[in-house]
């Protein structure tokens, strides 16, 4: 905690940022984040729309791996459950406002129904179940020609609201960040409940959860149920931002990559999880950018240098797990603390 | 003093990383005005690099070439591509990038959902066609899609071409055949199509057999395909494996039924391992082959790699396919440039549409129709063991 923070009521011990800096550092970000559309180019907001439904993701996963310690190699094809079913109401002329939450609320039932092993098996065990759940899932996206149009995918008609059409990128920006918002906000809240402490205490050891009082039962489901809620949100809105998918989106390397992101950004945190998903969707961005300038300077050497931003990243993600295994979000919190105690400790 | 170093050391390395990216992206936004942009997301890295590399190499070489010639009308192609590794979210910001940065009149995508993303967005802007490596037929769509177009027949077509060539082939002895193909789209959607010919030709379907695309256990499938005993087996979706597996096992079975498939599971790699095994080895091909030297254009191609690349030994159909679409763009452009239109995606589209007659040059062996936003075309080739090479076995099929 930083220095000269003191608490006097219950209320300013509740609040989310305590202290004045970090509110007023909060309210730039998030000016800047709101204000994007009207300064930032059509890729920036591309990409910025990429990674808020990448985070809303990944907050999704660091509930049900990061906080409940229960591994889920299905969040990829939770995502598309949450992508088709908003496809599939949406051509029925199913507002968005209620697509996004039954496509959520459909997908965290799944998550349910795919976190029941986990009250048998966990550790490696669970994730070969989930796996065999994302097999399913995805076999079915392949097949269910009729609500899900089969390999050759679906069109989804953009979202709506009292006539404004949600399209281009400088609209769904809003959409999704006012939803990759509120869901940050949520999951914060959620981890300082009785909910988010039983995750815990579950993850950490599931049978001395249980003698405390926590009911393994409930608190596992709820854990899949939630991360996969999240996980459909968030599927929902990658249909919006594309307006047609097709099921080869939602291979297996899209579970990996929500890991690798957890991994990176720091389990359990919501910060971790955005620099997570910031970190896996910009860092390739920015070496395959690298690559390329590089490679018109050097265009011998230019077949050499494209590949090798797949292996610097890579690299990258091991050299976290070796060096900075609480990832992204215990350096931040590094550099922040040395930042409030300079110059008395550096 | 360090710590303030430091601190501006870590403040000048965020500001670098935040915007480093986008520096060079605005750096290479300097644009020459008058010149026609063609922009492209090509897979060079990543599982389609194969294809993407000579998807790159033929579109940047078309440009080229056309440039050295006086360029359209006058006017330069300038080519921009990007690595989109084959990964939607990548090629889509590609597409948005290109698009903000360098306002390109064409774009060259990698995929059948890229098409599916951008079309929306390309439509919603006005201003850029765009074609593809994909011969899915969703994307042959002047409706739904109506910035696209295939350079080449889809796969139904193409397996429509294949059916009536069999038919025409055998006559009265109708051939049992067996379709065996991947479960993905390059695998799945020419079948239908497929099908649907044979069955009006009368030619009977004794087998299908889905498989995934890599990693198959062949052994039960060639046990179905022993049961149906096929003279002919049709594969799908494939780009080599599991193609020799197949054909080794079923000759160990004693079977040795004619082999075809259509498009890119007979570019070289594949004809030459299936070559090897001794397969009597046949399909249908959009385009001439790169070694064929009665096409004009083909010869063009060999004579610009010969002196620009002399390490590419030979022309893939991907190289030739990306080529093909940069000509469609450039005959696009100059059609709109003939009549003062300027390059908007309807008077694009009309031009597109109008070329209804149009010369490849001999990359297709008749003059293409393009007004369906596809080439329903092609061409049956066989394997010749004695040049190790696929060489002509009928004249061009229309459907």
């Amino acid at each position: 905690m930083r220095t000269g923070v003191f608490h006097e009521t219950f209320a300013a011990e509740e609040r989310l940022w305590d202290s004045a800096t970090q509110r007023r550092w909060m309210a730039a970000f998030a000016l800047a984040l709101f204000t994007l559309p009207l300064w930032g180019s059509d890729y920036m907001l591309a990409m910025a729309c990429i990674v808020g439904i990448h985070t809303i993701a990944t907050l999704g996963l660091n509930i049900t791996t990061g906080n409940a310690g229960l591994i889920s190699l299905a969040h990829g094809a939770f995502l598309g459950v949450g992508c088709y079913t908003v496809a599939w109401l949406g051509k029925l002329g199913v507002p968005f406002y209620l697509t996004l939450p039954a496509a959520g609320l459909l997908t965290a039932a799944l998550g349910v129904l795919v976190g029941l092993p986990s009250l048998r098996v966990k550790g490696i065990y669970l994730a070969v179940a989930t796996l065999a759940a994302h097999f399913i899932l995805t076999f079915v996206f392949r097949e269910w020609e009729p609500v899900t149009g089969g390999v050759p995918g679906t069109n989804i008609p953009r979202a709506q609201l009292l006539g404004f059409t949600f399209i281009g990128d400088r609209r769904n920006f809003y959409l999704i960040f006012v939803i990759a918002f509120a869901a940050a906000i949520a999951t914060r809240n959620l981890a300082r409940t009785h909910i988010g402490r039983a995750f815990v205490a579950v993850r950490e050891r599931d049978f001395s959860a249980e003698i405390l009082g926590v009911r393994l039962l409930t608190t596992k489901l709820l854990a899949f149920g939630l991360g996969a809620f999240y996980a459909g949100v968030a599927g929902g809105l990658l249909g919006y931002f594309y307006g047609a998918i097709t099921p080869e989106y939602f291979v297996l390397t899209l579970s990996v990559f929500y890991l690798a992101a957890i991994i990176v950004g720091g389990l359990g945190t919501v910060l971790g999880s955005i620099l997570g998903a910031l970190f896996m969707t910009f860092v390739p961005e920015v070496l395959r950018l690298v690559a390329h300038a590089s490679s018109q300077w050097f265009p011998g050497v230019a077949g050499l240098l494209l590949p090798m931003g797949q292996v610097v990243f890579g690299a990258l993600i091991i050299g976290f797990l070796v060096f900075e295994p609480h990832g992204l979000a215990a350096i931040w919190a590094r550099v922040r603390r040395a930042f409030h105690l300079w110059p008395f400790k550096t | 003093m360090a710590s303030i170093l430091r601190r501006k050391l870590v403040q000048s390395i965020g500001a670098a990383a935040t915007l480093g990216p986008f520096a060079i992206g605005s750096s290479q936004a300097q644009a020459h005005k008058g010149d026609i942009v063609i922009g492209a997301a090509q897979p060079i890295t990543g599982v389609f690099s194969f294809a993407g590399v000579a998807m790159n190499m033929g579109l940047n070489d078309y440009c080229a070439w056309r440039n050295s010639k006086g360029g359209v009308m006058g006017r330069k192609l300038r080519y921009v591509s990007e690595d989109s590794g084959f990964k939607l979210d990548q090629s889509v910001a590609i597409f948005k990038k290109i698009m903000a940065a360098e306002k390109p009149s064409f774009f060259y995508g990698e995929s059948t959902q890229w098409v599916k993303a951008i079309t929306q967005d390309a439509v919603a802007a006005g201003t850029v066609m765009t074609s593809s490596t994909s011969l899915a037929s969703v994307v042959a769509d002047p409706v739904n899609v109506p910035q696209h177009f295939v350079p080449g027949p889809t796969y139904p077509r193409l397996h429509e071409i294949l059916m009536e060539y069999i038919a025409k082939t055998y006559g009265a002895n109708k051939p049992r055949i067996a379709y065996v193909y991947a479960d993905t789209e390059f695998g799945r959607d020419g079948i239908p199509g497929g099908k649907a010919r044979a069955q009006k030709l009368g030619l009977p379907i004794v087998e299908e057999i889905v498989t995934k695309q890599a990693g198959i256990d062949v052994a039960p499938e060639v046990a179905k395909l022993r049961r149906a005993r096929p003279d002919i087996i049709i594969f799908q979706g494939y780009i080599l494996a599991p193609m020799p597996e197949f054909v080794r096992q079923l000759g160990e079975a004693g079977l040795k039924p004619q082999i075809m498939g259509t498009a890119w599971g007979l570019d070289r790699p594949a004809y030459d391992a299936l070559g090897k095994l001794g397969v009597n080895l046949a399909g249908a091909s959009m385009y001439r082959y790169g070694h064929e030297t009665d096409s004009d254009m083909i010869n063009q191609m060999r004579e610009y790699l010969a002196k620009n690349r002399p390490d590419v030994k030979s022309i893939s159909p991907f190289f030739i396919s990306s080529w093909l679409s940069g000509m469609v763009f450039a005959a696009v452009a100059e059609s709109c440039i003939k009549a003062n239109k300027p390059l908007t995606l309807p008077h694009m589209k009309a031009a597109l549409e109008s070329m209804k007659q149009w010369d490849s040059g001999g990359i297709f062996g008749q003059l293409a129709d393009l007004s369906g936003h596809q080439v329903p075309l092609g061409r049956i080739y066989a394997y010749d063991p004695a040049k190790q090479a696929m060489e002509p076995a009928s004249g061009w099929i229309k459907v």
